[in-house]
């Protein structure tokens, strides 16, 4: 199977969660709701689009941490002589890793994406738990921290003069979860639409 | 007796949150464990060897040195096509490098394909010449060319280059006078020699074979056609 065309497995959902977590979400789920109603509140709509951008990205975290570890065998994956070739960036020892501890990118990912399905799970069952509003905070801290660190691998990008697909994925990734939880928060802060049953 | 019972009627949700994402967490982990083997970026023996970079010198001129055009990374083990790297870390002003010169030139002409009397994989022979970090040890471009082609005018270690033992040396000598290779391959002293198979796996290391010679271990390591 052609390394795009796995790209789209990851793509697609995560623009799709995208497109849910924003304010056109209604729109997109409008024709959901009959089969989905927790997608008939608009804090439904967002921990459904936020639990679709996390699983997607986690996936595509663990996808980027599988092609580092076969490229450590001496294999390839999707090395090209053309700007889309990720083999460049996520099989180099330097830049594959976090300049402090030395954890795998992909690794970082899988535990980020990992901790905002644990939150968007803990709300979707316990809307009024005692830590929601912190859940919502640490949600909105990560993909804000996380902002900084695709500044960081877009620079590496640049530097290296390649795109890594899988990577622009989980970035996407990560900028949608935070319009996701910035929403999720001001709606929590309005009690009565936070309450509000389907 | 009275006993204090915490209830907790949120628990419940935070348990079940957490295991389903812990379990696939390590479904994630386990599907690269059971169908990746990674090799880590190193300088012992079995891990991937780091990149050499610089300008490097053949004997024309200075040009920029690919190091991974060396390998072959679907090399399989045994494969006597491969062709094998031998690397030596040295200075050009340090006598146990003058000393060496003799040998490491005359290995480099028999681990040779050209050579008839060696019936094995062909070895690529490179010098990286850096500058230590010791007083008297003053290196440059010109000193690394004097080295390697034995040409006069420059001083190796207290005497002329021109002077320094054996013949002229054929194979490239790569520029780490800034000591960055050094750094990235954690060298702590020259001469260092490496022999890396051609999947790029350091397969020796003189440093972790202090009774071995470099051409002992090609003997032993690399694989020949009578073997």
């Amino acid at each position: 199977m052609s390394s795009n065309l796995i790209v789209a497995i990851y793509l697609i959902p995560t623009l799709i969660g995208f497109l849910i977590v924003s304010p056109w979400g209604n729109i997109i789920t409008s024709s959901l709701k009959e089969r989905f109603p927790s997608l008939t509140t608009l804090r439904g709509q967002l921990l459904g689009g936020l639990q679709l951008i996390s699983l997607a990205g986690f996936a595509v975290s663990t996808q980027t941490l599988w092609i580092s570890s076969k490229i450590s065998e001496g294999g390839t994956f999707c090395s090209t002589s053309e700007t889309f070739d990720c083999d460049d960036l996520l099989g180099n020892s330097e830049l594959n890793v976090d300049p402090i501890f030395g954890l795998s990118w992909g690794l970082i990912g899988m535990a980020v994406f990992a901790l905002l399905l644990f939150i968007v799970f803990v709300l979707q069952q316990e809307r009024n738990h005692p830590l929601a509003e912190r859940l919502i905070n640490i949600g909105l801290l990560t993909t804000g921290a996380g902002i900084l660190v695709i500044g960081l691998l877009v620079s590496y990008e640049i530097q290296e003069q390649k795109i890594c697909m899988y990577c622009t994925t989980a970035h996407i990734a990560n900028i949608a979860a935070l319009v996701g939880f910035f929403r999720l928060k001001k709606v929590f802060d309005n009690k009565s639409e936070w309450n509000n049953e389907a | 007796m009275e006993l204090n019972i915490i209830e907790d009627e949120y628990a419940g949700t935070v348990g079940s949150a957490l295991i389903k994402v812990v379990s696939l967490f390590f479904i994630g982990i386990m599907i690269i464990a059971f169908t990746a083997n990674p090799i880590s970026v190193g300088t012992n023996q079995g891990q991937r060897a780091p990149d050499v970079e610089g300008k490097f010198y053949n004997g024309s001129g200075w040009s920029e040195f690919d190091f991974e055009s060396y390998f072959n990374y679907s090399w399989q083990e045994g494969d006597i096509s491969g062709q094998w790297v031998a690397i030596e870390f040295m200075d050009t002003d340090c006598p146990y490098c003058v000393k060496s010169a003799e040998e490491y030139g005359e290995y480099s002409d028999y681990f040779n394909v050209n050579n008839p009397n060696w019936d094995g994989a062909h070895v690529n022979f490179l010098a990286s010449a850096t500058e230590l970090s010791i007083q008297g040890h003053d290196s440059s471009r010109d000193e690394i060319e004097a080295f390697r082609d034995k040409t006069g005018g420059e001083d190796c270690a207290g005497a002329d280059c021109s002077s320094r033992p054996g013949a002229v040396h054929n194979f490239p000598y790569i520029d780490d006078l800034d000591q960055d290779n050094m750094a990235e391959w954690g060298i702590p002293g020259t001469p260092n020699y490496f022999l890396i198979q051609p999947d790029g796996i350091i397969a020796w290391s003189s440093s972790e074979n202090t009774n071995e010679e470099i051409s002992d271990a090609i003997l032993r390591l690399v694989p020949r056609a009578g073997a």
